[in-house]
């Protein structure tokens, strides 16, 4: 690493990624720039807004607040690698669609990745359970009333039919 | 057919939300690219002496600086309406003076964005400091030094706004009881999630392509065509998703003229984006300010004169300073019917951020005072505020504020409905069991209307153009922005209906304004109106036009052809039909004609109307007020999405809510620093924080000049909120409180004053937060 680079790998969407980043560099910035993921939003940069909220070995973490290099050897999940398939969607996914969840949608991508964690542990949540695990999500748009029945939804959804294992 | 008309649709915008594949202006990579960043003022006033941008320069990878002396001096509108009554002149790209504390003063582009950072702290600004005047009473006060050189002098920004009818004095006169506040309006901000955002690239040929986020594609073209000095044909505008704007992104900022140059400077392509604390910085706020506002009545509820003064803290520059005001001011001529109005409002510079456009426009201001003082005066009236502003409503034929007949009883309506949901006479009948208790519940009621346009203040038109394929599919081009309310959805279930295709078959092209019709942008609650007016209209010049090549196709007259789903039928001759792909494809190796309509709608105003309903529980130990429900009634005539429709009320009422409660954007009154510039320390309300809202939207006064009848929705649901909110408060606890954002610290002043801190060993209410 004479060039101040660090050798990292991340196995991202189900995908190892060998990559070389600087110390300083957030994950957030690897996944838009580097990797071209640019699903993943930069709202705030400081932690504030959850418009980055990615999966880091299953757990939601704001990737403006991870560095690249603490995310070697994990996995990482970001909205383009929540869906089952190709050419699918996730029922969160479809839910937001459906039910008018997602309006500039600049917060959608975090908010539907920290609303899988939240049905991957809890899959039946009351409201008070999904306003609580979204509580570090802003959105501008929608008052979260729809994103709320959205989230709702996608539990049935899930309940009745849960999908494959994810990437 | 079934009608697409009230039918919502899955938006055709959200598949690339969800999946992360939609494309804003900050997603763009570009070979080559460079990252520019804004170097910004420490101070609130003062001249440039000088800039030494030297060390900067020699920092490797820097790759350009701009200063004052680098770029073009000229004299530009910071707004998009040129040459409108609704803006000011008064901004250059760089000056040499700063006016507000985070104004840009130089521009650094290079390899990286850590580099342009590292670079903007190796810039040195010599300021020679000029009194800084925070406070519209400092500016206004005799001899303050002018902010502007352009204006008409005393740091007015313009004119003040004066808008008689009647005979005030003669009014009051007539009045039995006189009700007389000031109103102090807190300075949110827009806090749209996606940072301002542009990137830049010039052609071989000397074409500028900007992607940027921006409700006024066509105005970033304008203005930067005519502050660079180029024909339209040399700027090219490019907006496909934006992360919001609610007015503010009508503006152009600083850093799309220095992206352009610094691009153009250095040969390569340039991104610059603003950080969070720069869109409070170098962003648009709501206008602060105070309103005085009098009403004289009749023991009956008849208001018998109205006299206001409105005073808006602009800031810096003017933006949309002189059109708010004029709104603000004229709006009070209506909601409740005055013979006899005096208003005059005021704009004032300050060295503050600067103000602009933001949902509402003034009557966010307006109204919160008018509608909380139409509550004060039904109980020093003795009567129930809802029957005061019911008896008062503005309705049918009544001259509305923009000089027009209103169409409908709309506000009534939505009154009525309101008070038939909540049960309201029976609530407001309860016994108050929360009086000695430590959480008292109250229920408030607020109105208003807006119009679905911006008329008169600016003359707007909508454009669009139809274009039918040979395969019978249509194809939509619309300048419109996609703001993110599915506006264009919308548009498309519009131009789906009148040319009578399926829904699907109509694709929509936006965002270049290369390729689509002029537009003068996403504001005032009337894309879905006006634009949909355009395309109601084009769509139906090509639908004549299939049915003019039917009728020879079929041998029977146009006049008894109609087309459904796809399918042109006979009136009166079941079995015999044929598609439109069909009806216009290729015979006989002459190729299908080009079946093109286009239209132009010049709209004149139209009204919606909304009443909201709140329950509000106050904790009387701790001052945190919370909002426990809200019923909001909308009347927008005919509805073309009602789930979108419901997202824009109910996103207004969040908006309106924090407006209300804890939203302000505070600087420092000793030297203008801002001093809550994050998300942290700038509080709205979030997913714990939001109610339960039940959304009631009612079709009962649609306008014939709107598509279908349908009129706005965008603006009209922040406004009702932030009334409701207070005459909700007063309910609970008593207290009247004229002025936003109310804290806990003020209702904790308020009720020791009172003396109504909860009684000791009082029973307590169970905690009822059932959110």
């Amino acid at each position: 690493m004479t060039d101040g680079l660090h050798a990292i790998t991340v196995t991202i969407n189900g995908e190892a990624r060998p990559l070389r980043v600087a110390p300083s560099r957030t994950l957030l910035d690897v996944l838009r720039t580097e990797l071209g993921l640019t699903g993943t939003k930069k709202g705030c940069d400081v932690g504030d807004c959850g418009a980055c909220t990615v999966l880091l070995d299953g757990t939601p973490v704001n990737a403006c607040l991870v560095l690249a290099v603490e995310a070697d050897g994990a996995a990482v999940t970001t909205i383009e690698g929540i869906a089952p398939a190709a050419g699918q969607l996730h029922p969160l996914q479809q839910s937001f669609m459906d039910l008018g969840a997602s309006q500039c949608g600049f917060c959608t991508p975090g908010i539907i990745v920290m609303a899988k964690a939240l049905l991957d542990r809890h899959p039946d949540p009351s409201e008070e359970d999904i306003r609580f695990g979204l509580a570090g999500n802003i959105c501008r748009c929608t008052g979260y009333t729809k994103i709320i029945e959205a989230v709702k939804d996608a539990a049935r959804r899930l309940a009745a039919a849960p999908p494959p294992a994810g990437r | 057919m079934t009608s697409v008309i009230g039918r919502s649709v899955t938006r055709w915008d959200t598949l690339g939300k969800v999946t992360g594949s939609a494309v804003y202006a900050g997603d763009v990579a570009l070979p080559g690219l460079l990252h520019g960043k804004i170097k910004r003022s420490t101070v609130a006033h003062a001249r440039i002496r000088a800039i030494d941008a030297s060390r900067a320069l020699a920092l490797p990878g820097v790759r350009a600086v701009l200063t004052h002396a680098d770029v073009p001096r000229v004299l530009h509108y910071g707004s998009p309406h040129p040459r409108s009554a609704s803006v000011t002149k008064d901004q250059y790209i760089l000056d040499t003076t700063v006016r507000y504390h985070g104004e840009g003063v130089a521009a650094v582009a290079a390899d990286s964005e850590e580099i342009a950072e590292a670079a903007l702290e190796l810039i040195t600004v010599d300021y020679e400091p000029l009194p800084a005047l925070l406070t519209v009473a400092d500016a206004l006060a005799p001899g303050a030094p002018a902010i502007h050189a352009v204006g008409p002098g005393g740091n007015l920004v313009l004119d003040p706004v004066v808008v008689t009818r009647g005979d005030v004095a003669a009014g009051f006169a007539a009045a039995d009881l006189i009700v007389e506040g000031t109103y102090t309006l807190g300075r949110p901000v827009p806090a749209y999630m996606e940072p301002n955002v542009c990137v830049c690239q010039w052609d071989a040929l000397g074409k500028l392509t900007i992607w940027t986020s921006t409700q006024s594609p066509f105005m970033v073209r304008g203005t930067l065509a005519e502050v660079l000095g180029l024909p339209l044909t040399k700027v090219r505008v490019l907006v496909d998703h934006m992360g919001g704007g609610f007015g503010a992104k009508q503006d152009l900022f600083q850093h799309e003229f220095l992206c352009a140059l610094l691009a153009q400077r250095t040969g390569r392509p340039v991104r610059m984006e603003f950080s969070r604390k720069e869109t409070f910085l170098g962003g648009r706020t709501r206008h602060s300010g105070s309103i005085r506002l009098k009403q004289g009545f009749r023991r009956d509820g008849t208001i018998t004169a109205r006299e206001a003064e409105i005073v808006f803290d602009s800031g810096a520059y003017g933006s949309h300073g002189p059109g708010v005001t004029a709104v603000a001011t004229a709006s009070l001529t209506s909601l409740y019917r005055c013979d006899n109005v005096h208003l005059v409002g005021r704009c004032v510079y300050t060295n503050t951020p600067i103000a602009g456009a933001f949902r509402g426009y003034g009557v966010v201001q307006s109204y919160y005072a008018l509608d909380s003082q139409m509550d004060e005066a039904a109980e020093q009236l003795g009567l129930d505020p809802a029957a005061l502003k019911l008896m008062n409503a503005v309705r049918d034929g009544d001259l509305a504020p923009s000089g027009h007949p209103i169409v409908g009883h709309g506000l009534e309506d939505c009154i009525r409905r309101g008070l038939e949901e909540t049960g309201w006479a029976a609530r407001r009948a309860a016994p108050k069991s929360h009086d000695t208790g430590r959480r008292r519940r109250g229920w408030g009621m607020g109105c208003e209307m807006h119009g679905s346009s911006a008329y008169p203040g600016i003359k707007e038109q909508g454009n669009a153009i139809v274009r039918m394929n040979e395969d019978g599919t249509v194809t939509l081009f619309t300048g419109t922005t996609g703001l993110g309310t599915g506006a264009h959805t919308a548009l498309a279930q519009i131009t789906a209906e009148e040319l009578g295709v399926r829904f699907e078959d109509v694709a929509v092209v936006h965002g270049d304004t290369d390729v689509v019709p002029w537009d003068i942008g996403a504001f005032a609650s009337h894309t879905t109106y006006m634009a949909g007016r355009a395309c109601q209209m084009a769509a139906a010049q090509v639908k004549a036009k299939v049915l003019a090549r039917a009728a020879d196709r079929l041998e029977v007259a146009a006049d008894d052809l109609d087309i459904r789903d796809g399918v042109v039928t006979v009136r009166g001759v079941p079995g015999l039909s044929l598609t439109v792909a069909d009806a216009i494809a290729a015979e006989r190796g002459i190729p299908a004609p080009q079946l093109v309509g286009e239209d132009s709608y010049r709209p004149t105003k139209s009204y919606s109307f909304a009443a909201h309903f709140v329950e509000v529980e106050v904790d009387t130990e701790t001052g945190q007020i919370d909002v426990v429900q809200v019923v909001p009634v909308h009347e927008i005539g005919k509805v073309i999405h009602p789930v979108a429709a419901a997202g824009q009320i109910e996103g207004g009422i969040q908006q309106g809510i924090g407006h209300t409660l804890t939203e302000d954007f505070r600087v420092d009154p000793r030297d203008g620093r801002p001093l809550n510039a994050s998300f942290v320390d700038y509080k709205m309300p979030l997913a714990m924080d939001m109610p339960p809202i039940r959304t009631i939207i009612l079709e009962t006064a649609p306008d014939e000049g709107g598509p279908f009848g349908a009129k706005g929705v965008g603006e009209d649901p922040i406004i009702a909120i932030g009334p409701a909110i207070a005459n909700a408060v007063h309910d609970a606890i008593g207290v009247r409180f004229r002025h936003y954002p109310i804290t806990p610290e003020q209702v904790l002043a308020a009720l020791a004053e009172k003396g109504a801190t909860p009684t000791p060993g009082a029973a307590d209410q169970p905690d009822q937060t059932d959110q």
